[in-house]
């Protein structure tokens, strides 16, 4: 089969591999009918994430058709049609019960490299470095999907492949990430990043009732999108704006009640402390560029909460933790408890609440994706989201 | 509450206290030191399942080779001992294991009989606070001979990460009846780098099979 494969920082080439095979009696094998590639696939692009190898399939965002099951996979058949979530999840451990979904414990066979890192491992993930699991992701026309009797959801609709795909990640981490933000009725709430997982944030903040939401980037088209949906924009790249002045100005003075920081490891500053942490990050003093969360740490008002949906993988440095405490602010963050969100999801995009596909702005071959990585990393060509078709 | 390995002939002493010498009269201990050519490993996890039944699992010793590590092969050879078969890097290793200690749903206890490989280990299974599943939690000594000498050398798994890595692998086995395994997937070339961290990342060690067929 074709797939995409990562061979190095800043190198992905479309190579044909073997086709995955069932390995487990709680496998599946989907046929991919559509895939995407996240923001989060270009931290690896950009060789942040360690133990990516050279051969690595790339993609965690997936659908397609079932095209075989494992002895124990009883609710799905050859022939359905599913969306895949991007954490794999057994079912049956503590943390699955307690639907913390993203903490599996029986997921990552590579746990021990995980918690070498992080104390403890979380779930495996598709197609995101051998600390994560080391499973091929899904920009490839087939994938192995393990827990298949746990993670899949069935479609029992005829929408598009498009309207629904996004719940494989962006549009659940998302809405978590306005969930994780604690949002009461009235509520003010800034977003960073006007990336996918902004936009849904933006647009699931209003659903858990933000009364006004302020969306910050610099790209002049994703905030034109953002506004499209309801939210007040302000670009930081323009002169003499100053964005912790913004919010404040907008807030009457007393900040955000809740900040979302949809940018995560790889923010931008134009100020001397985005030189800072690109040369600190150079050296390897520290691994991730947290301006952002820096400035929202900030900006939250007094005993608000702060949302991180952005990715962040290593060692931070230059957090202003004694703001965080004066003002006693609320953190939270991780990796999307996907299970929990998708069918929920699924009724509000079948009862016209939200049409997902309005991010896309790109629709590719395998064979063009890794010219598109470098296009989706350099924010040219007003790229929003780049769909997969991998039998095109 | 269980006692430390003293059926093991020669075995230090180890203070008298439950779950593998974790805790004495309510107070925390820390794992036994390695001291010479002796090794200890004591590592624990949470499983979703009685201790009866975790016990069962265990116990079915002819069932070893689906869940631990480059284990080929047990054959029971009597109520107490058995002859295990190890393949390590195309290595094989043949023991005869004694059990020491049977007390259904609490603790195993075990030693080998052969001077090649001379280990010895406990399990225990105990009610975890809060009734939230079973802490089983594996003590074991060995001696770096041939058998640690052979993982460490041919495999890159040492014995104490090798004990780790088993009841991980029984904790999955236990809870969903198999094993996490990605080292099927495809791929694209890897070049030589890639290849070589294989090792690095414990890709090279066979995940056992768990349950038998797909």
């Amino acid at each position: 089969m074709k797939a995409v494969c990562w061979m190095g920082t800043n190198k992905i080439e479309t190579q044909t591999v073997p086709d995955p095979e069932l390995v487990n009696p709680h496998d599946a094998i989907i046929k991919v009918t559509r895939t995407a590639i996240c923001g989060s696939d270009l931290h690896l692009y950009d060789g942040f994430i360690p133990t990516m190898e050279a051969g690595d399939i790339m993609g965690h965002e997936f659908m397609g058709i079932v095209e075989e099951v494992g002895k124990e996979v009883h609710n799905l058949k050859r022939g359905d049609r599913v969306v895949v979530p991007f954490t794999i999840a057994c079912g049956n451990c503590l943390f699955c019960k307690k639907k913390l979904w993203s903490a599996c414990d029986n997921t990552n066979p590579n746990a021990h490299l995980m918690e070498a890192a992080y104390g403890y491992s979380g779930s495996g993930l598709f197609g995101y470095s051998h600390m994560m699991g080391g499973y091929a992701g899904g920009q490839a026309q087939y994938v192995r999907v393990p827990f298949a009797n746990v993670g899949p959801l069935k479609l029992e609709t005829d929408l598009p492949d498009e309207k629904v795909l996004f719940l494989s990640d962006i549009f659940p981490t998302g809405y978590m990430a306005a969930e994780n933000a604690q949002i009461l009725p009235g509520d003010t709430v800034a977003v960073w990043g006007t990336g996918p997982v902004g936009q849904f944030a933006i647009a699931s903040a209003f659903m858990l009732g933000a009364a006004r939401v302020i969306a910050i980037d610099r790209v002049p088209e994703r905030l034109a999108m953002a506004r499209s949906i309801g939210a007040i924009t302000v670009n930081y790249a323009e002169d003499d704006v100053k964005v912790l002045t913004a919010l404040k100005d907008l807030t009457g003075g007393i900040g955000p009640d809740s900040c979302i920081d949809a940018v995560g490891l790889e923010g931008h500053s134009s100020q001397l402390q985005g030189l800072y942490d690109k040369i600190k990050t150079a050296v390897m003093l520290e691994t991730d560029r947290p301006v952002v969360l820096r400035q929202a740490v900030q900006a939250v008002r007094k005993g608000g909460t702060l949302s991180i949906p952005g990715v962040y993988g290593g060692m931070l440095d230059k957090v202003p933790f004694g703001a965080a405490f004066g003002k006693g602010i609320t953190m939270k963050m991780g990796q999307t408890n996907m299970h929990t969100y998708m069918k929920p999801l699924l009724e509000r995009i079948e009862t016209n609440q939200i049409d997902p596909s309005y991010i896309i702005s790109h629709r590719i071959t395998l064979d063009q994706a890794p010219d598109m990585y470098k296009v989706w990393r350099d924010k040219k060509e007003d790229v929003t989201k780049i769909v997969i078709d991998p039998w095109q | 509450m269980s006692t430390a390995l003293t059926e093991k002939p020669n075995a230090e002493e180890l203070p008298t206290s439950s779950a593998a010498a974790i805790l004495q009269d309510g107070h925390y201990l820390a794992p036994p030191p390695d001291n010479g050519g002796k090794q200890w490993a004591r590592t624990t996890v949470l499983v979703q399942g009685s201790p009866q039944e975790l016990y069962s699992l265990w116990r079915a010793t002819e069932n070893a080779p689906l869940w631990q590590e480059q284990i080929v092969e047990v054959v029971v050879t009597g109520v107490n001992t058995s002859r295990w078969t190890m393949k390590t890097g195309g290595k094989t290793m043949t023991w005869e294991a004694e059990i020491l200690a049977d007390e259904p749903g609490k603790r195993i206890a075990w030693r080998s009989l052969s001077d090649d490989v001379n280990e010895a280990g406990q399990v225990v299974f105990e009610p975890a606070p809060g009734d939230r599943g079973t802490f089983v939690t594996v003590l074991m000594e060995f001696h770096v001979g041939k058998l640690a000498n052979a993982w460490e050398s041919l495999t890159g798994r040492n014995p104490k990460q090798g004990v780790i890595e088993n009841l991980r692998h029984f904790k999955a086995f236990a809870e969903t009846g198999e094993i996490p395994n990605s080292q099927t997937a495809p791929h694209g070339d890897r070049g030589i780098v890639g290849k070589m961290k294989r090792s690095l990342y414990g890709e090279n060690i066979p995940t056992p099979p768990g349950a038998t067929a797909v």
